[in-house]
């Protein structure tokens, strides 16, 4: 019975710390509209800045620094914020799949920069971090829980971030710019500047996911920033719902867990012969769950809900009686 | 509900007589093992299967502790998430207390500082070659849990320098792939050559799946080298050597393990690797190496060629018995403790098939130790998990892989001592 509710709090947090990194993108795609196909390059600088600040020194590598963790982590979300900061300056101008292809482009280069430079520990990763609290929680499952409720915070944080945001005055003007940039730019608004705000926004709060991430496994290598984990977070959004943070939410606990429980299910009731082409099957399963998904319910489990300002819903509201 | 039960364990009664014969009178228990290994690539089934392999032989023999043994397999995908997720599911879930796993480094690290140590789970891993392993051992972190079988890569590195030396090549040119194995292996040989005066013209890293690697090896011809060393996996090692002979390169060429394929042989052409060498840590001197082979060629109707077979049998066959030694209902932290006690050098041998297995339980039993002679070799680990281990070289041939020459542990141990 413990084990089972260990891995269930296991398994929420890693969902809740990729639900954090689909709402960031959900801020950039589902109401900026911007298509970014480097998440993993934010969540990585996220993931390599907190390591990096917060982590005992090694031999031969830059960092060890052994900041407080809070710091350490407010530190890997600036970094993210400042590789964002930087694309988004060269790229910002650039619509729909060009900027995606730059950057998956910048998500590419991240990856091969982390694997060649040594100080920054090569293909063989960063280790060694300490994570905070460890001797007081020590390092069985009260840590897991403890863990859990503190990226269970952030999320709930994050989430209630974006709902003000996006229902605000600047909400609007992000899904103005989405749906016709011409038409705000006539109305004095400046898209790019705000695009720019917006793409910054959403890879801070990716990056805040990935320094959760390397936080918990205390261990990043470049292998934790292949393209897949970019495709995962995508799919994740898709399915939940693009521009609705609970579908953002819904979407990432549904995905991970379809890939996890199929992994699961296949190694308990596959015959023995299948066992090893258990990873084939898997890929093909949630590969159906996305087309189907895409074929039936294309606007996602939670779609959009449309709301022009709290203004005209009083209004109409008012009409109505 | 009891009427279920009774069939149920006449069904498993039937099911044990079925297949194990007469020794499966005693047998009711079920202990699983966890085994997260990438087997969504193509090298990384039959590791899978040759582990599976192993567990088959440990339960022929009766199982371990006088329990069947199963093995749970799972899928890593090669990504850190996955796997690591896949071992959690495995220690919580199915609670198992010995792990196998992972291939890759960068999975096996994340999976043993937040899982196996935490859970205090035994990790044993058959491919894993990151020098990290040994510095997180000596840090204390790893709490004796992890072990492997994979000889870090400062032996092969070193056989590699000492091939050519002895060949008399004067200077060499190094590629590597572009991993955590790859540039273990590429850095070591590099230091390595330049201890023995030999000088390292160009040390190139190789990406995997480009569509041509004229650029890297341009590079390379530019110093002119007397030979090239490769530490590449067969895809990328037939494009570079194609590219490099086409192009003008010597055919003097020195390679780690992972070129010791029939597919890079034939792919290459074998008029080309006249002037070919390789390294591998394996040392099939025993009898129970050669056992190995031919049983695993009388199982899976091809010899063991791939990379990390005779490492993930010996991962399984070593795990196990320590599982037998330290009872039934064990820790992981009891297991790993046992494992000393399977390859003491001074215990009495066993061999690494059924006959060796069933006589290891048997000593075992009695409060002896003994001294596994494996399919990679008389195993022996350090204070820090790591295996030392004899090595070879080999050469194509036109019946297919060769083996050239033999250096014992002392002679490489010895070489290696000489280098630094």
């Amino acid at each position: 019975m413990i084990g089972i509710i260990s891995y269930l709090v296991f398994f929420a947090t890693v969902a809740s710390i990729l639900s954090i990194a689909v709402l960031g993108l959900n801020l950039q795609w589902g109401n900026t509209g911007l298509f970014n196909g480097g998440v993993v390059a934010f969540f990585g600088a996220g993931a390599y800045g907190t390591l990096i600040l917060g982590g005992t020194p090694q031999a031969g590598q830059l960092g060890g620094f052994g900041l407080p963790y809070l710091l350490a982590l407010l530190g890997g979300m600036t970094c993210a914020g400042l590789v964002a900061w930087i694309v988004g300056l060269l790229t910002i101008r650039l619509r729909h799949d060009y900027l995606a292809i730059a950057t998956f482009g910048v998500a590419v280069a991240f990856e091969t920069v982390m694997r060649n430079t040594d100080a920054l520990g090569g293909a063989q990763g960063i280790r060694g971090f300490e994570r905070p609290l460890r001797e007081t929680l020590g390092n069985g499952f009260t840590y897991n829980l403890a863990f859990f409720v503190f990226v269970l915070i952030l999320l709930i944080a994050t989430y209630l971030f974006l709902e003000r945001l996006i229902q605000s005055p600047f909400g609007r003007l992000l899904r103005a710019i989405r749906e016709d940039e011409t038409a705000a730019q006539s109305l004095g608004k400046s898209p790019s500047r705000v695009r720019l705000t917006s793409f910054v926004a959403g890879s801070v709060i990716m990056g805040l996911a990935g320094g959760l991430y390397a936080t918990f496994y205390a261990f990043i290598s470049p292998q934790d920033v292949l393209p897949i984990l970019t495709f995962q977070i995508w799919a994740m959004l898709i399915v939940g719902g693009a521009g609705n943070n609970k579908g953002a939410v819904m979407g990432t606990f549904l995905i991970w867990a379809a890939w996890t429980a199929s992994g699961w299910a296949l190694s308990r009731f596959a015959p023995l012969e299948v066992q090893l082409y258990t990873g084939s099957i898997q890929f093909v399963l949630i590969g159906f769950v996305i087309v189907g998904m895409l074929l039936w319910r294309p606007q996602g489990l939670f779609p959009e809900k449309l709301v022009v300002s709290q203004s005209a819903k009083n209004k109409s509201r008012l009409s109505n009686t | 509900m009891n009427g279920l039960k009774t069939s149920a364990l006449a069904l498993g009664l039937a099911a044990g007589f079925a297949s194990f014969g007469t020794d499966a009178a005693a047998q009711v228990c079920t202990t699983k093992i966890g085994a997260v290994l990438p087997t969504s690539v193509d090298w990384g089934k039959p590791i899978a299967a040759t582990a599976q392999y192993a567990v088959d032989i440990a339960n022929e023999t009766g199982g371990v502790a006088g329990c069947q043994i199963e093995m749970v397999l799972r899928d890593t995908q090669v990504d850190p998430k996955v796997g690591v997720d896949a071992a959690k599911a495995l220690v919580d879930l199915d609670g198992v207390q010995l792990l196998l796993g992972a291939v890759s480094s960068g999975v096996s690290m994340p999976i043993l500082t937040s899982v196996t140590v935490p859970a205090g789970v035994m990790q044993m891993s058959c491919c894993s070659s990151s020098t990290a392993f040994t510095r997180l051992a000596e840090e204390g972190k790893t709490n004796g849990l992890f072990y492997r079988t994979f000889a870090t890569s400062g032996v092969q590195a070193a056989v590699g320098a000492m091939v050519a030396r002895d060949a008399g090549y004067e200077s060499v040119a190094v590629f590597y792939k572009n991993d955590d194995w790859g540039q273990d292996i590429g850095g070591l040989v590099a230091d390595d050559l330049k201890a023995l005066g030999i000088d390292v013209t160009a040390s190139i890293a190789i990406n995997d799946a480009q569509a041509s690697y004229r650029a890297e090896v341009t590079e390379a011809l530019k110093g002119n080298p007397d030979a090239i060393y490769m530490a590449l996996y067969p895809k990328e090692g037939t494009q570079v050597v194609r590219e490099w002979i086409s192009l003008g390169g010597t055919q003097n060429m020195i390679a780690a393990n992972a070129l010791k394929s029939d597919e890079f042989k034939e792919n290459v052409g074998m008029q080309f690797l006249g002037n070919f060498t390789g390294t591998d840590t394996a040392s099939p001197r025993t009898d129970s190496a050669d056992a190995f082979v031919e049983a695993y060629t009388a199982r899976f109707d091809g010899p063991p060629n791939g990379p990390g077979l005779a490492n993930s049998y010996d991962a399984t066959m070593i795990a196990l018995m320590a599982m037998h030694a330290a009872g039934k209902d064990a820790t992981g932290a009891d297991i790993a403790a046992k494992v000393a006690s399977i390859t003491d050098p001074n215990g009495t041998p066993v061999t690494a098939d059924t006959a060796g297995f069933a006589k290891a339980k048997e000593l075992l039993d009695g409060g002896g130790t003994v001294s596994y002679q494996g399919a990679t070799g008389n195993v022996q680990f350090d204070k820090n998990g790591d295996v030392s281990a004899p090595a070879v070289t080999w050469v194509f041939s036109e019946g297919g892989i060769e083996e050239q020459k033999y250096l014992t542990l002392t002679e490489v141990n010895d070489f290696m001592a000489s280098l630094n």
